[in-house]
């Protein structure tokens, strides 16, 4: 019933033509290997969009694909109706896409609170004449939406801490946050509950859920598969750089070619 | 401790202030050079916490001292006009190298600016009708600041001390900002700083500029107040040496570059010019890196650690909330 609820939802989105990212035949090779083979993705405004398959299967690839640190071999990329292919990463977040990173990457000789301002970058109104003539290291409005920031992701108290210091699932959600401050449309989350436990993942993931009814979209790769078929609307599946299924939790999760896939390349992946 | 370092500042300061009244000419002249170098090793900072290897600081220099003595020579420019000419040429000079080779990483960025210390060695001893090539160029006027000349050495001394000062001052204040910040964040994780939005060339090419225009002004002194300048000093030892004051002084702070270079230049007076530089240079590199990977600046938290126990200098781990 809900189900049915939240495909009829997505499908008007799609008639309505919220696209805000789509995908046409996008192609990556490395040497003689297509890590990325003419995948055509779509994610409608709201939604929230599960990209899964098993390990190789082209995920990250995509990712560097769509936030501009790679150059696809062929496709097109657009992002809310414009052309975003040929663009360079700092053009691309520019524009509300946002991606975060699959290992933990963090500025990690910098407090919580300056990894977030970081994360402000595109948002500060900074000159070289208020570097020199301001008293204050950083505007205070700047350092108030940071703590807006921590605290929103329940970090609040982690802010005068290094990065390298904080346990491994705050390091974590500080990704997250940091990317949240940049003010996405799209936000690229690349396995945020990785190495979690049962606890942390449920938060992580319910702040997924809050993020996107504060209207972001959001596309995230995962292989924790209670996480994905929990948050996910919908999910399309990755396989040898292809599109192997598209569909919702249910349909993918009993979709044959999903199965097999997932026991080709062994069940330990798909649990997580 | 905060109060501490403050009053060690001011009377470094005051002791300063003092110097050519209390010691000669010698001491004046030394001290002079110090600052020079000081400048220069601070000026590399900002390129280097982007994580760019400049190995060619040297070149800017050279061509700051070139220019600013040329203009006040030939041309009667007061020292204040020549000196923002000749950095300012050296930051264009920096864009111009900067720009294409910025791009490349790490160890390639290095060898363009290694490469560039011979192109302009080179220059300045090929260029002879301009430069006088490897006769020299001599008969560099005194600096003439503000329609005043300085004469005496103890004035040139005051100059040089207020452009240290200045050049310290704006660093720092860039530093510590916003911008210092993304000049960080480039050197940590520069994948990182793009997926936030920072165009990472523009912010690497505009710290490596900004480095070339304060070696400009360090060359710009140095020529109007040793009023000789040849081509081979402004090569490949000296732009070591400047990258020697950071590593030494330590990488982890501001004070690092300013405490390396004065230590430095001080402790290798008595071999300048001589065989015994480069080796004293090298041993003073050799011990830093196995005793002392922090630098300098990190020996006084060392040395707290030694005689309170570990304990006391340990950070505690975060609690796990
Ligand atoms: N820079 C690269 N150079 C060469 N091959 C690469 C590169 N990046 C990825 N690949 C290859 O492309 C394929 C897809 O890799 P990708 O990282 O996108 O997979 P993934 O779906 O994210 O896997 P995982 O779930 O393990 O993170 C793999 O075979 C990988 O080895
Ligand atoms: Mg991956």
């Amino acid at each position: 019933m809900g189900e049915e609820r939240i495909r009829s939802q997505s499908e008007s989105r799609r008639v309505s033509s919220a696209l805000l990212l789509e995908t046409h035949g996008l192609t990556r090779h490395f040497g003689g290997l297509a890590a990325v083979n003419r995948v055509d993705l779509r994610v409608a405004e709201g939604e929230i969009v599960g990209l899964i398959g098993p390990n190789g299967a082209g995920k990250t690839t995509c990712f560097n694909l769509l936030s501009g640190f790679i150059r696809p071999t062929a496709g097109t990329i657009r992002f809310d109706g414009e052309d975003i292919t040929r663009l360079r990463p700092h053009q691309v977040v520019k524009r509300g896409l946002v991606r975060t990173f699959q290992l933990t990457t963090l500025f990690q000789e910098l407090t919580g609170l300056e990894n977030v301002l970081l994360g402000l970058h595109l948002h500060s109104r900074r000159s070289l004449g208020r570097a020199l003539f301001s008293r204050r290291r950083f505007p205070p409005d700047e350092v108030a939406r940071s703590r807006e920031v921590l605290e929103f992701t329940g970090l609040a108290s982690q802010a005068d801490q290094l990065a390298r210091n904080l346990p491994h699932g705050h390091q974590r959600v500080l990704g997250i946050a940091m990317a949240l401050a940049a003010r996405p449309r799209l936000l690229l989350l690349d396995e945020p509950v990785t190495g979690m436990n049962l606890d942390e993942s449920g938060r992580v993931m319910a702040l997924v859920k809050t993020i996107r009814d504060r209207g972001v979209t959001v596309l995230l790769v995962e292989h924790n598969m209670k996480a994905v078929m929990g948050t996910c609307e919908r999910i399309v599946v990755l396989n040898f750089g292809q599109t192997l299924a598209e569909g919702s939790p249910a349909e993918v999760s009993t979709n044959a070619k999903v199965i097999e896939a997932y026991l080709g390349a062994g069940l330990a992946h798909a649990r997580g | 401790m905060r109060r501490l370092r403050v009053g060690v500042l001011i009377v470094l300061g005051l002791l300063l202030l003092l110097v050519p009244q209390l010691g000669g000419d010698y001491y004046v002249h030394v001290f002079a050079l110090v600052f020079t170098n000081v400048i220069l090793a601070a000026s590399l900072r900002p390129s280097l916490t982007c994580g760019q290897l400049n190995i060619g600081h040297s070149a800017f220099m050279s061509v700051g001292a070139y220019a600013s003595a040329l203009l006040a020579k030939n041309l009667a420019v007061p020292f204040e006009v020549s000196m923002l000419c000749g950095a300012l040429l050296a930051a264009v000079v920096g864009l111009a190298i900067g720009y294409p080779s910025l791009r490349l990483r790490g160890v390639y960025f290095a060898m363009v600016t290694v490469a560039f210390v011979e192109v302009i060695r080179l220059i300045a001893q090929l260029w002879v009708p301009l430069t006088r090539g490897m006769s020299g160029l001599s008969g560099i006027p005194k600096p003439n600041l503000l329609g005043v000349t300085l004469a005496t050495k103890a004035s040139q001394y005051y100059l040089a001390l207020f452009l240290m000062l200045l050049t310290l001052l704006i660093l720092w204040k860039l530093e510590s900002s916003r911008l210092g910040l993304i000049w960080k964040s480039i050197g940590m994780a520069d994948n990182l700083a793009q997926s936030l939005g920072v165009n990472i060339a523009n912010h690497k090419l505009l710290a490596f500029m900004l480095g070339c225009f304060f070696a400009g002004v360090a060359g710009a002194f140095y020529a109007h107040f040793i009023r000789f300048l040849f081509p081979p000093e402004f090569g490949f030892l000296m732009a070591t040496n400047i990258l020697v004051y950071n590593y030494v002084g330590g990488r982890g702070h501001f004070a690092g570059p300013i405490v390396g270079a004065a230590f430095l230049s001080l402790l290798s007076e008595p071999f300048r010019g001589s065989a015994y530089e480069t080796i004293f240079f090298s041993i003073a590199m050799l011990l830093t890196i196995l005793f002392l990977p922090g630098g300098l600046i990190t020996l006084p938290g060392k040395l707290a650690e030694l005689r309170w126990g570990k304990s006391a200098s340990a950070h505690s781990p975060s609690p796990a909330a």
